[in-house]
């Protein structure tokens, strides 16, 4: 029972974590939280099962074809609903606009999908006889293809803030936008790649959770709260808070869906979520921010 | 149904307004109450649901549409309603309760709720409350799942039925009818109360309402409170029409449906919601095809009036506001109301700041400032930019905590960081950027500026009672008489955002002035105003300390200064340069280069 | 005549309701300082936002021969128009290095390097710390880093907004000398500035700006300035300007 608890609640917490960085990635470069998140996690799923499953083209092209329509879908995310709410006075817009665009997605994905979770194929093929096999065999890749996306992703933003200039243009923008203006910075496209960005890592999530979670439309909205937990755990905008809260919420989930059950789960993530905005807005590891005069 | 039904955004109470709006709510609880002479159950039960989502709306409507609050799950409260109401009526938890106690208990378990899912709304924005919102709806799904004792899971469990006089059939239809009747009357005189005005206070000009002594936290409590208690009773009358009710029941896309009904109808009336809630309910039915696709339609109308008319379909027929407005209008201040306004009985105090500092991160914003305010006196307080003054203002308004110094009145200590409390000290004050209610009209925006002096209950503005009508009475009154002193008088009834800019600095004045304040803090009142208009300004202000208000006036144009003040206190970086009179600051050397350069 | 660099005529600009300048008319020549004085809330930050292209605004702005009118802050910068905002925001979380990076963003590869060096060496004491984060860096050294990444693009006009604020005098000699050293290198310079005696030091024209216009022009070798500025300032009625050329 241990080891389900850890596997089952590591590559949950995984996939929580990655949604945690999709939110970030889109907050860092334009203050906005964006509802469609949980969407991207969501397609990941379906659009994965659909192309492989059903159109019947092989994992590698049907991974690279999912994330290329992430990527399409944060662009269309920003120029519809980012783009002209920043330009607006009631800023705070966005939370309408993204749900808005989410739960149209979602509503089309329910209809041409359907409504029923369904299961989403075996990406690699592992001959359990094999030597190979025996060893790759022994946690089930279910388990840990998101962990290997969370590793890879925490890797790759690490050398994209650190050692690209483009990167380095985020944390700017992320930092200090009027400024970043000022300096000629493309703000505009600098946006419009981060969406993209995100909605790369929000398909990688569930696309790599999918023989978990299957391919399901309700996932959205469970991902979308899910995936924010972390978030408001960590610290907005903290990478490294998501991750370590997103796993955390996985194996708390787990643990306490064997060991109590589901409804205390529940109860237990709301009331510590409710929690935390309450007492400390800023994130459990996050510092509170030093205003600019 | 009500005299009170006339919406606050609609205004000034014009007779027109009022009757249009009465006679909107005759028809419809007419048509209502005919209904059943249709003898079409088909058509009985499209009521009862719109009716039953009215009851969920209305409530909804005064978090969304007037507090500007973005709940968009508020259909677990639907579902928690539902579920306490059919469990305690089937005998899932002790013995079976009568359905009529059932749904009364399903009210109050969705009050408790409201408030608890209402928490991150006192300190957080927008996103975090809506995704509190969405997060609570996913939660009371799972549970509904999980919990089979009592939901019976998956399978589901069945739906109260209640007894005579409201049995099955049109019974049922007249208690949704009543119900609905009722939420309508509760909300809407809320609405046009002076809560319903520190509602739209509240969402759209945040600290201007907490310098006028509304305490945000209490008054949000009270309203998710209502809230939660009419989605609870929605949901117990959903049960009811559902018959059998399983977690699928409360989709969180049903959220979608109460929150653009809302927003069709416009943010801060009542009329408009009612009616888009019972459009949104019919429509489906007589559009089958179109079934499937509602929620698709429903999301994607919400963002078409996001990103085009964020105000609601409303506001594009909101013709009466559409008239165009005199050109060239004057300010004229009529300075002898001022006593009348004011009414200051004894004078003789005293705000004094001693040693404050205060910093920004490493930034020093002041450094040790010692400052008096004395009753009767205009002392002006200028400097070059970022040398401390509006943050001075914002301390002595209980926005900053200094981290050492002190602040006192008439000798008592005065708290930091509890800006609405600066209201019943009578210590009033205006923003470098007026903060107004633009939807309103200039009239009500006044009138929020006199909420502390109301003394109705929530319960009695609720319930319609005398007193919140004596209230109204007295508060308009007195927002007229403001109006008349600054010279705004004849666009009473006029949208704010309509108003120039110059008005808005005037209508500021008045709105400080209903506190009738000991003392009154201007932060920059001439900018943008031209030199006639400065100079009546200067008058204004000048009367205003006669009569025995201390002012606070921090301003750039020197000639303004000069010109009205007894006491000028120069700073620079945090600190005081000079403190004298006009005479001895301008000749003051250092001053004068360090102002001059600025 | 030579076309001035800059040219600026009829310019109006404003926050929402607010307007806050109107009919300013302003040039700059190649290689000249100028200085842009004026009261608080007199609009000096709004009117070089407006030309570095931050603020939406109306009238016409002619900057090398070129109609500016309506350009972002790209095309002004990539033009040679560089603007130095007020109140040193840097980039904390970056070092001063990648700070100075980013100045030169879009520019070739190969090019930056060489300029960045170009930019540090007219500060040395920020030129040790490259590989520091800025948040590390004292205030003036913060600003200091501010205006090197106005120099990273050589730029033909460089807008300093209030470069001395919060400085310590010698600092504040030292990004001023900076100015000088620009304008011998051809750059011409807008200077909004409090210490007022050291811009009129340093600049070879002033502006004073009150209540959103022009109120006087003048050359900084004309006589009896400084009470004409003040007369400018405090003078009761804009629309009767004191001192005009």
């Amino acid at each position: 029972m241990f080891e389900s608890i850890v596997s089952y609640g590591l590559a949950v917490g995984a996939v929580y974590a990655l949604i945690g960085i999709t939110y970030n990635v889109m907050y860092s470069a334009s203050r906005v939280f964006s509802f469609t998140a949980g969407m991207l996690g969501m397609l990941g799923g379906v659009l994965g099962a659909l192309f492989i499953n059903k159109w019947g083209f092989n994992a590698a092209l049907g991974f690279v074809l999912v994330l290329a329509c992430g990527a399409v879908l944060g662009l269309v995310t920003e120029v519809l609903t980012v783009r002209p709410v920043l330009k607006s006075i009631e800023q705070h817009l966005y939370v309408l606009s993204t749900l808005a665009f989410a739960l149209m997605v979602q509503q089309v994905t329910a209809i041409e999908w359907g409504t029923e979770a369904q299961p989403f194929p075996v990406l690699i093929p592992i001959d359990a006889s094999s030597p190979a096999g025996s060893i790759w065999g022994i946690v089930d890749q279910k388990f840990w293809l998101p962990v290997l996306a969370c590793i890879v992703t925490i890797g790759g933003l690490e050398f994209l803030y650190r050692r690209t200039l483009i990167g380095r243009a985020f944390l700017a923008i992320a930092e200090d936008s009027y400024a970043a203006r000022a300096l000629g910075l493309p703000e505009t496209q600098l946006r419009l790649a981060s969406f993209a960005l995100a909605g790369v890592i929000g398909t990688l999530a569930g696309f790599t959770g999918a023989q978990m979670l299957l391919a399901f439309f309700g996932n959205q909205s469970i991902l979308n709260f899910y995936g924010f937990v972390p978030v408001a755990l960590g610290g907005m905008g903290s990478n490294r808070g998501a991750v370590i809260g997103g796993l955390a919420l996985g194996l708390f989930q787990q643990a306490a869906n064997f060991l109590v059950g589901g409804i205390f789960a529940a109860v237990a993530v709301f009331a510590v979520f409710i929690a935390v905005l309450l007492l400390r807005p800023e994130g459990l590891a996050g510092a509170p921010a030093a205003r600019r005069v | 149904m009500t005299d009170t039904t006339a919406p606050a955004r609609a205004g000034g109470m014009s007779w027109l307004g009022r009757l249009e709006g009465r006679l909107s709510w005759i028809l419809l609880g007419l048509a209502g109450l005919a209904l059943p002479l249709l003898d079409d159950s088909y058509i009985g039960t499209i009521a009862e649901r719109a009716f039953i989502y009215w009851v969920l709306s209305a409530g909804l409507n005064l978090v969304v549409g007037y507090a500007g609050q973005i709940a968009i799950g508020w259909v677990s409260m639907l579902a928690l309603g539902a579920y306490t109401t059919a469990a305690l009526a089937a005998g899932r938890v002790g013995p079976e309760w009568n359905p009529y106690l059932a749904l009364a208990a399903g009210g109050a378990i969705g009050a408790v709720f409201g408030v608890i899912v209402g928490l991150p709304a006192l300190r957080l924005r927008t996103f975090y409350f809506a995704m509190t919102t969405l997060g609570f709806a996913t939660i009371v799904t799972q549970v509904a799942l999980a919990w089979k004792d009592v939901t019976g899971g998956g399978v589901g469990t069945p739906g109260p039925v209640f007894p005579w006089p409201f049995e099955p059939g049109w019974g049922f239809y007249y208690l949704c009818f009543i119900l609905a009747a009722l939420a309508t009357w509760i909300t809407a005189n809320i609405g046009s109360s002076r809560y319903g005005r520190a509602l739209v206070a509240i969402r759209d000009a945040e600290v201007a309402a907490e310098a006028s002594g509304i305490a945000k936290p209490r008054i949000l409590m009270l309203v998710f409170l209502l809230a939660g208690a009419l989605g609870g009773v929605a949901g117990g009358l959903f049960a009811s029409l559902q018959s059998y009710i399983t977690p699928d029941a409360f989709t969180f896309e049903m959220s979608v449906l109460f929150f653009i009904a809302i927003l069709i109808g416009g943010r801060g009336s009542i009329l408009g919601p009612a009616l888009g809630t019972i459009l949104l309910t019919a429509l489906p039915e007589f559009a089958a095809p179109l079934v499937q696709w509602s929620t698709f339609l429903y999301a994607a109308l919400l963002l078409l009036i996001v990103l085009l008319v964020p105000g609601g379909i409303a506001d594009l027929l909101d013709f009466k506001n559409r008239r165009p407005l005199t050109q060239h209008r004057e300010i004229v201040p009529r300075i002898e109301l001022l006593p009348r306004v004011l009414d200051q009985a004894e004078g003789g105090h005293a705000i004094e700041l001693a040693a404050i500092a205060l910093h920004f991160g490493g930034v020093r914003a002041i450094d040790g400032l010692d400052l008096e305010i004395h009753s009767g006196e205009v002392h002006g307080l200028i400097g070059p930019n970022g040398s401390g003054k509006t943050t001075t203002l914002n301390v002595i308004s209980g926005y900053y905590a200094p981290s050492s110094g002190t602040l006192r009145l008439d000798g008592a200590p005065l708290p930091f960081e509890e800006p609405h409390a600066r209201a019943n000290h009578r210590i009033a004050r205006t923003f470098q950027t007026p903060r107004l209610v633009g939807a309103a009209s200039v009239l009500q925006n006044v009138m929020i500026g006199g909420t502390v002096h109301g003394e109705a209950s929530f319960a009695e503005a609720m319930l319609s009672l005398p007193r919140h009508h004596r209230d109204e009475r007295h508060l308009r009154q007195a927002a007229m008489l403001a109006l008349a002193t600054v010279g705004l008088e004849s666009l009473a009834n006029v949208r704010a955002d309509r108003l120039q800019h110059s008005e808005l600095r005037f209508m500021e004045i008045a709105r400080a002035l209903m506190l009738r304040p000991a003392f009154l803090l201007l932060d920059e009142p001439a900018a943008g105003l031209s030199t006639e208009e400065i100079r009546r300004l200067g008058a204004l202000i000048k009367a205003i300390s006669r009569e025995g208000t201390g002012v606070l006036l921090v301003e750039h144009h020197a000639d303004l200064i000069f010109d009205i003040c007894d006491r000028v206190t120069v700073l620079n970086l945090g600190k005081v340069l000079a403190a004298g009179t006009p005479a001895e600051i301008r000749s003051h050397r250092e001053v004068v280069s360090a102002y001059l350069g600025a | 005549m030579i076309e001035p660099l800059l040219e600026v005529k009829g310019l109006a600009a404003g926050y929402g309701k607010i307007g806050v300048l109107q009919g300013i008319d302003l040039t700059i020549g190649k290689a000249e300082i100028v200085a842009l004085l004026g009261p608080n809330g007199a609009g000096k930050t709004t009117l070089l936002k407006a030309v570095s292209g931050l603020l939406p605004c109306t009238g016409s702005i002619r900057f090398g021969g070129k109609d500016m009118s309506g350009a972002g802050p790209r095309e002004a910068v990539r033009e040679g128009l560089v603007h130095v905002v007020e109140g040193h925001r840097v980039f904390t979380q970056l070092t001063v290095h990648d700070n100075l990076l980013l100045a030169g963003y879009g520019m070739p590869r190969r090019e930056i390097g060489p300029r960045v060096e170009e930019a540090l060496a007219f500060f040395p004491e920020i030129a040790a710390k490259r590989a520091d984060r800025a948040i590390t860096l004292s205030g003036g050294q913060q600003q200091m880093l501010a205006v090197a990444q106005g120099l990273v693009r050589r730029p033909r006009l460089l807008m300093l907004d209030e470069p001395s604020a919060g400085l310590s005098p010698v600092l504040v000699d030292r990004v001023l000398a900076a100015a000088a050293r620009l304008r011998e290198a051809g750059t011409a310079v807008l200077l909004v500035e409090q210490l007022i005696e050291k811009a009129l030091a340093l600049a070879d024209r002033v502006y004073a700006l009150a209540r959103g216009a022009i109120v006087l022009q003048a050359r900084t070798d004309e006589p009896d300035l400084p009470n004409r500025l003040e007369h400018a300032y405090f003078g009761q009625d804009v629309s009767a300007p004191l001192a005009s050329p």
